[in-house]
Parts: C-alpha cells; structure tokens; sequence
C-alpha cells in the first residue's frame, strides 16, 4: 500500500493511493482525485517527521566523484523537519552561489521505537520507505562538522515523497534504481546495490548509541551524477518500486517572499 | 518529573568561545579543517537526547558498543524562540525571544570537529534542558550573564558570555537565515571550550544566576 498525505480544498487528509494512482481516502473510498491532477497540495507523506539521520558518500562511485575516499564508519548527518517539502513542490536557490545540487536517495521511514536492534530484526522496525532529494549547497562547506547545518539544513531542501509504500511491499530494498532526470534529462543513475552500509546496517549501526523512534528517519545517501540547479528547474527523482519524486527550483526572493 | 521544554528542535553553537578558539588557532589552518570557521558550527541535539531537571543522564556507550571511557559536560544559555523567526537581523533578533532556560550537553570528549559526531553528541537523554524558562523581559543583556559548572558541589568551570564569539543576537539572526525558527524551539548559544569531565554518579549543576540551576546525576555504567 501506498500512503500520502495531501491538502485539499484547505483540509490534510490521510489518503492511500490504488493501482491505478487514484486517491483513497482513509476508508477506501474514491476522492475523485488522481495522483496526476493538480488540484491539491502533496505535504510531507510522515506526518510527524522526527529525527532525520541522512547518509554522506554513502555510494562508492560518489565518493571518488568528490574525491573522498569511501568511509569504514557511516558518515552520518543529521537534518530537521524544516528541510522537508512534498513532491511537486518549490525549493530554493540561495543567492550568490555557483554551485546547488540534488541528491537522490532511497529513504527508510522507522515504525517503532527500538535500541541495540541486531541487523538481522532491523527490518522489523522499518515502517516503509520514501523517496527524498537532499539537496546541497556546496558553496558553504566548511571543515566542521561536515556537512554543515548551513549546507544541508535549509528551508525547503528535502522534498520527501511523493508516498511512503509499506516495507512489506517491497521485500528487497538491496537493488533499487535510481535515476534523476533535471527538465527531462536523465543526469544521476545508480542501483542502490551499490549502496557501502545497507539499510539493515544502518538501523543496527545507529541504535547502537541511539533509540529509534517511529517517524525517524534514514536517508541511505546518493549515487554519483552531481549537476547544478537553476530557478526554473525540475528535478525529478525516482527510485525503482517507490516513486517518483518532482520539485521545482525557484530563486531565494520567490521562496521567501515579504521574509525575503 | 518536569516537562520537557523543547518543541521541535535542540541546536547547539561549538567552538563559540572566543577563549579557545585563539588556543586552537594554529589547528585551524592545519588539516583537516584548513581555515577557521567563518559561520557559526552548529549541531543538533535530537529528540532522543532530551531531558529534564533532576532526572539521571544514562552513561554513554562507547564505540565497542561498552560504556564510554569517558564523558564530558557543557553548560550553555538556552534561548527560547517565542514567535517565528525567519531571516531576521541581529537587531532585532532579540524581540523573537520568549525566554531563557539552561542546557546542558553531555557528550562523549570532544575529539574532532571535522564530522558530524553522531556518537559523541546524540546518546539517549545526554540533553537536558530546564529547570524553567525565564522571561526574556527579566534578562536586559543575555550577553552579560555567565554559565558555572559544578560537580559535586565544586565549580569547575566558569563561563562570561562576554566570551561568545557570537553573540546571543547574531546567533539568532544567523541561524533565522539558514532555518526558520519555530516557537518552542530552543537554542545553546555556546559553551566554555573546556568541556568538564565527569564520572558515574556525579552530581551536576549547570548554573547561571538569573535564570536558575539545571541539576542532573550521572548513571552508572552498564555492566
């Protein structure tokens, strides 16, 4: 099954989406909507998004991309809820930067809270799984804590969505494409098989020290394909058996508006 | 048991003491950092940490899955957003403050600053904050007050926040710039540099004048 959560006629609803993408509302019943039409507002598919744990060189061709050497220990980061948009919505470029770009990622949304979780069980606390796009603003890097907050906690740079599908509908997360196409043009591909600490690892690996709790979640990291995004750009990325993920870029004064 | 004061978000300001950061000027310029921070370094605190006055802060967990060898503590002013702030100046920075409140950040010795330190930063219930909030109309300069650490009754750290590389406001408005900040949300607007050590069963108090005394006690241990 796959569960959103979408805005209509100024109401949140909780709707499941059937095999021909109309949206159900929470008895199964037809909203007359279809997840192609435009007449409502995609939203965040985890209602009450908790702490994100995202994933840095996660992928071992993105890692040679930027000249890293492949960790031995998750390079893991974390980010905050003001960083999440849904699908089809806007992000922003900051100003007097040269250089903005997407990160596909397979995302793992934890269903139950749960410490020292032996890899073996992980799977069990996995409530099911999204799409995200982390984005990256490589122009404020600095050498502490890296990434930094101010590259990788921005206002609307993690559109998440368009769903989360339950983890039993897809029984094997290990080889998984991903692909990003910016305004129809295919520019990021990859398999999450090449994936260096899989999803199982991860759970295991941060409740070590750490207790999960349901809304967490873990975005796995991104292959290599790194391109610059302007205002007016759509990226979309997608990942095999989950979706497909779509956000428009505009500049920092259209996000920000009378803030700006 | 008091009641968890922070709503959504716990961010914490490292290296904001203008006193080590001149001890570590030469580290700096040298691998892997290779120049000084020009932005505030920022980390959060995530919901798991979280904590209240007078309840036990668990013994962390070291990186063979054992207890820590070692822990340190950090006391910080805690800021209070009151009203949404989003992109706003160092003047006026202060207006969007509720109140103030203490934190206190238990971690894991601070090693390296390099990565995210999931380990050292982000252990269960090694974030408590409280005891209360005081208005921020009581406070006329937030920049004037000082953070005491005591462990067992003796002060072993003393903190002005005349020492804040930041100050409270510009770290407000800077961090308004990068996030939207919401009510509730809470702010460490920064630590002594020399975090102090503690052991198990230490009894600590984070202390600033005007506003209060944060006590927590080390647990034990895990066999």
């Amino acid at each position: 099954m796959r569960h959103a959560r979408i805005k209509h006629n100024d109401r949140v609803l909780k709707v499941t989406l059937d095999e021909t993408d109309q949206l159900l509302d929470t008895n199964g019943q037809p909203l007359g909507l279809h997840a192609n039409d435009e007449g409502f507002e995609w939203l965040s598919p985890v209602a009450e998004p908790g702490t994100i744990f995202a994933l840095g060189l996660n992928y071992a061709d993105h890692a040679s991309e930027l000249a890293f050497e492949p960790p031995k220990e998750p390079l893991v980061f974390l980010k905050h809820a003001n960083c999440i948009t849904g699908h089809k919505q806007t992000s922003y470029r900051p100003d007097n930067i040269d250089f903005q770009h997407y990160e596909c990622e397979l995302v793992a949304v934890i269903g139950k809270t749960g410490k020292h979780i032996q890899r073996e069980d992980a799977l069990d606390y996995v409530a099911g799984y999204t799409i995200c796009n982390d984005f990256a603003i490589r122009d404020y890097l600095e050498n502490y804590y890296r990434p930094n907050l101010r590259v990788k906690s921005r206002d609307s740079l993690m559109p998440l969505g368009p769903w989360l599908v339950d983890r039993d509908d897809v029984p094997d997360v290990s080889d998984l494409r991903l692909t990003t196409h910016v305004n129809g043009e295919l520019t990021q591909e990859g398999t999450t098989r090449d994936m260096i600490f899989d999803v199982p690892f991860l759970i295991e690996y941060l409740s070590a020290t750490m207790t999960l709790n349901p809304g967490d979640m873990i975005a796995t990291g991104t292959p290599k394909g790194l391109k610059d995004m302007q205002p007016g750009d759509v990226v979309r990325c997608e990942v095999e058996r989950i979706g497909a993920l779509e956000t428009r870029i505009v500049s920092e004064q259209t996000y920000y508006g009378t803030h700006y | 048991m008091t009641e968890n004061l922070v709503s959504s978000k716990l961010v914490c300001v490292a290296l904001n003491d203008t006193t080590q950061r001149a001890a570590m000027a030469a580290a700096f310029t040298d691998a892997p950092y290779k120049q000084a921070p020009t932005q505030p370094v920022l980390y959060y605190k995530p919901r798991n940490t979280w904590n209240t006055h007078g309840q036990v802060v668990p013994w962390a967990i070291g990186g063979d899955g054992g207890a820590a060898d070692a822990m340190v503590v950090g006391g910080s002013l805690g800021v209070v957003i009151g009203k949404t702030a989003c992109r706003v100046s160092a003047e006026q920075a202060l207006s969007y403050v509720q109140g103030y409140t203490l934190v206190a950040d238990y971690s894991l010795p601070e090693v390296s600053y390099y990565r995210p330190d999931i380990r050292g930063k982000c252990q269960d219930g090694t974030a408590p904050v409280g005891p209360q909030v005081t208005t921020a109309d009581a406070i006329t300069d937030p920049d004037a007050l000082e953070v005491l650490v005591h462990v067992n009754g003796a002060c072993q750290s003393h903190f002005p926040l005349s020492r804040l590389h930041d100050n409270v406001a510009n770290i407000i408005a800077k961090l308004s710039h990068i996030m939207t900040l919401q009510p509730g949300e809470v702010i460490a607007t920064g630590f002594c540099g020399e975090r102090t050590p503690v052991q198990p069963g230490d009894t600590v108090a984070i202390e600033i004048g005007a506003i209060g005394t944060l006590v927590n006690t080390l647990g034990e241990r895990a066999a």
